[in-house]
């Protein structure tokens, strides 16, 4: 074939144009238009179900726009460089340092037992803990916070057992999945000496994830201050409620210099919480 | 020296660098328990309330009146749940849409001019996963009025942070030989983009956003606190008129919201990657 039309330059071009590459052929092409138009629909029924004014949409930049200049600017530094306020901050901050601290001894076993190949037994205690995991995540910090609250009153105490949940289950979920992708020699090796399933823990699992656990615990604190900083909102201690009433009460311009606040000490806890992950994965 | 010196003398460096490294992490755990021992004493003892809570049997009381479910209030928890998905849904898709830039100007090897895009893509990641949803709710409802379209945008923007940071890392961590072969044999850069960039992310940028669709989920159930819809509404509503056992039955709906959530981004991913 290629030599025949190399020695026959004037035949013109082939009769039939060769055929375009696709990456997806014939029935996955379907699969993928077919999904996509059920994603379509669906992503239309919900704007119309939802009610969403899209003129509004398109408006809003503008009266956010006007919203930011007229009204929250300039934010009202004076205010959170009070020292009733810095003391809030400083207890939003120990809130989430127990909270975090908390979570990650109750997660340490959840995620032992939660792990399908390490879980003493598959049957029992593997789905109570995924359970209890799942559970203590899927329950957003904010409904926590205002059950302790309704259970035990307006205070830190509240907004600690509420981070606690919450990172009871943000780490455990994280310890899980890390102790599920460990090396199993280790493990068999020390299994083989008849080793219960404790040591079994200490001894095979644990040098393998030491340093990828302090990293979540880590990260569970930096996550347990962002959450920290709104706890508040719901009458659980901390800076939150500075927010709340400074909200409520329309003190737009202090409402301003709060979040400002917020992003601030956010970005100092995420740069210190950086360079602790970069220490310990470096001190390996 | 003998190479028998040699090992003693590594063995030796190697075991004084061990017990000087257990003698650091034992001071950074004792460190760290005496600073929770001084939390304690601050945030719970002495901030706690205790006549207020009273006994154990007067908390375990108040506990109690949650341990039932109000299965009355199932059938009109329909509607909101789909409002919930539904919010966290156009919300997550509208923050992919407003992520692209973030990711363009955020990811080192193709921003277009590193000194100054590059920090401005840092600061859009950070403003947006240090506010908290429920403050962006309260500032979009705001700015757009109550309902749920204040919701989809605080998601939205919510979600721009951690879409855009992991998907500008997949970006930077790209292979670069596929993208010299495709333009070796002639391909135009937007089929460069096509054939060489997208295939080599779209596994992780899926995940990533099937991943926040999921959390997103268990952020769109609370919105309704500040005035969102969905079903924080409804818990707010229960809540409000002490009706305890709806109060559970809600928390309950959530669960099974997101365990819904975790399924469908479980079969997603597995279908996509």
């Amino acid at each position: 074939m290629a030599t025949g039309t190399a020695i026959k330059p004037d035949r013109g071009p082939p009769a039939s144009p060769p055929r375009e590459w696709r990456r997806f052929k014939y029935p996955q092409s379907l699969y993928r238009w077919l999904g996509l138009l059920l994603a379509l629909t669906f992503l239309s029924y919900s704007v119309v179900y939802l009610g969403i004014p899209l003129d509004r949409f398109i408006n809003m930049f503008g009266r956010a726009g006007t919203l930011i200049t007229d009204r929250y600017y300039p934010p009202d530094i004076e205010y959170v460089m009070d020292r009733d306020y810095l003391a809030s901050v400083f207890d939003t901050i120990q809130m989430a340092y127990l909270g975090a601290l908390f979570g990650i001894l109750i997660a340490l076993p959840l995620g032992w037992f939660g792990s399908h190949n390490m879980t003493p037994s598959l049957r029992f205690v593997y789905p109570v803990a995924r359970f209890l995991t799942m559970g203590a995540r899927a329950v957003h910090e904010t409904i926590w916070a205002i059950l302790f609250v309704t259970i035990l009153g307006f205070g830190m105490m509240a907004g600690v057992l509420a981070l606690t949940f919450f990172c009871t289950g943000f780490a455990g979920k994280l310890f899980a999945e890390e102790i599920e992708a460990i090396d199993v020699g280790p493990v068999e090796a020390i299994r083989a000496t008849g080793a219960s399933e404790l040591s079994v823990m200490i001894f095979g699992v644990l040098p393998q994830v030491r340093v990828a656990f302090t990293g979540i615990a880590i990260y569970t604190w930096d996550v347990a201050f962002r959450a920290a900083t709104v706890i508040g909102f719901f009458g659980a201690g901390g800076m939150g409620w500075y927010l709340k009433r400074n909200v409520l009460q329309i003190e737009t311009t202090r409402v301003s210099a709060i979040l400002l606040s917020i992003v601030a000490i956010v970005l100092v806890s995420e740069a210190v919480s950086a360079w602790a992950r970069a220490r310990v994965a470096k001190a390996k | 020296m003998t190479s028998a010196t040699a090992t003693a003398d590594m063995v030796e460096r190697i075991v004084a660098k061990r017990s000087k490294a257990r003698i650091t992490r034992s001071l950074i755990y004792f460190v760290l328990l005496a600073l929770a021992a001084w939390c304690i004493k601050t945030t719970i003892i002495d901030d706690t309330d205790w006549e207020r809570i009273g006994t154990l049997g007067a908390v375990l009381k108040s506990i109690g009146r949650f341990v039932d479910v109000d299965w009355g209030l199932a059938p009109n928890l329909w509607k909101p749940a789909l409002e919930t998905v539904m919010v966290a849904t156009l919300g997550t898709l509208l923050g992919v849409i407003t992520c692209v830039p973030a990711i363009w100007f955020g990811a080192l090897n193709i921003t277009p001019y590193a000194p100054v895009t590059y920090p401005i893509a840092r600061l859009m990641m950070t403003l947006s996963r240090s506010i908290h949803e429920i403050v962006w709710a309260l500032f979009f409802v705001a700015a757009v009025g109550l309902g749920a379209l204040a919701g989809v945008l605080a998601i939205a923007v919510r979600s721009i942070g951690f879409i855009a940071k992991m998907s500008a890392e997949a970006i930077e961590d790209l292979d670069p030989k596929p993208v010299e072969a495709i333009r070796a044999v002639g391909g135009s850069e937007f089929q460069v983009f096509l054939y060489a960039i997208i295939p080599q992310v779209l596994p992780t940028v899926v995940g990533v956003i099937i991943f926040e669709w999921e959390i997103n989920i268990r952020r769109s159930s609370v919105l309704g606190l500040v005035g969102a819809g969905g079903l924080g509404l409804v818990f707010f509503r229960q809540l409000n008129t002490f009706n305890h056992p709806g109060v559970t039955t809600v928390i309950l709906a959530v669960l099974l919201l997101v365990l819904f959530g975790e399924i469908v981004s479980y079969y997603v991913r597995k279908a996509i990657i």
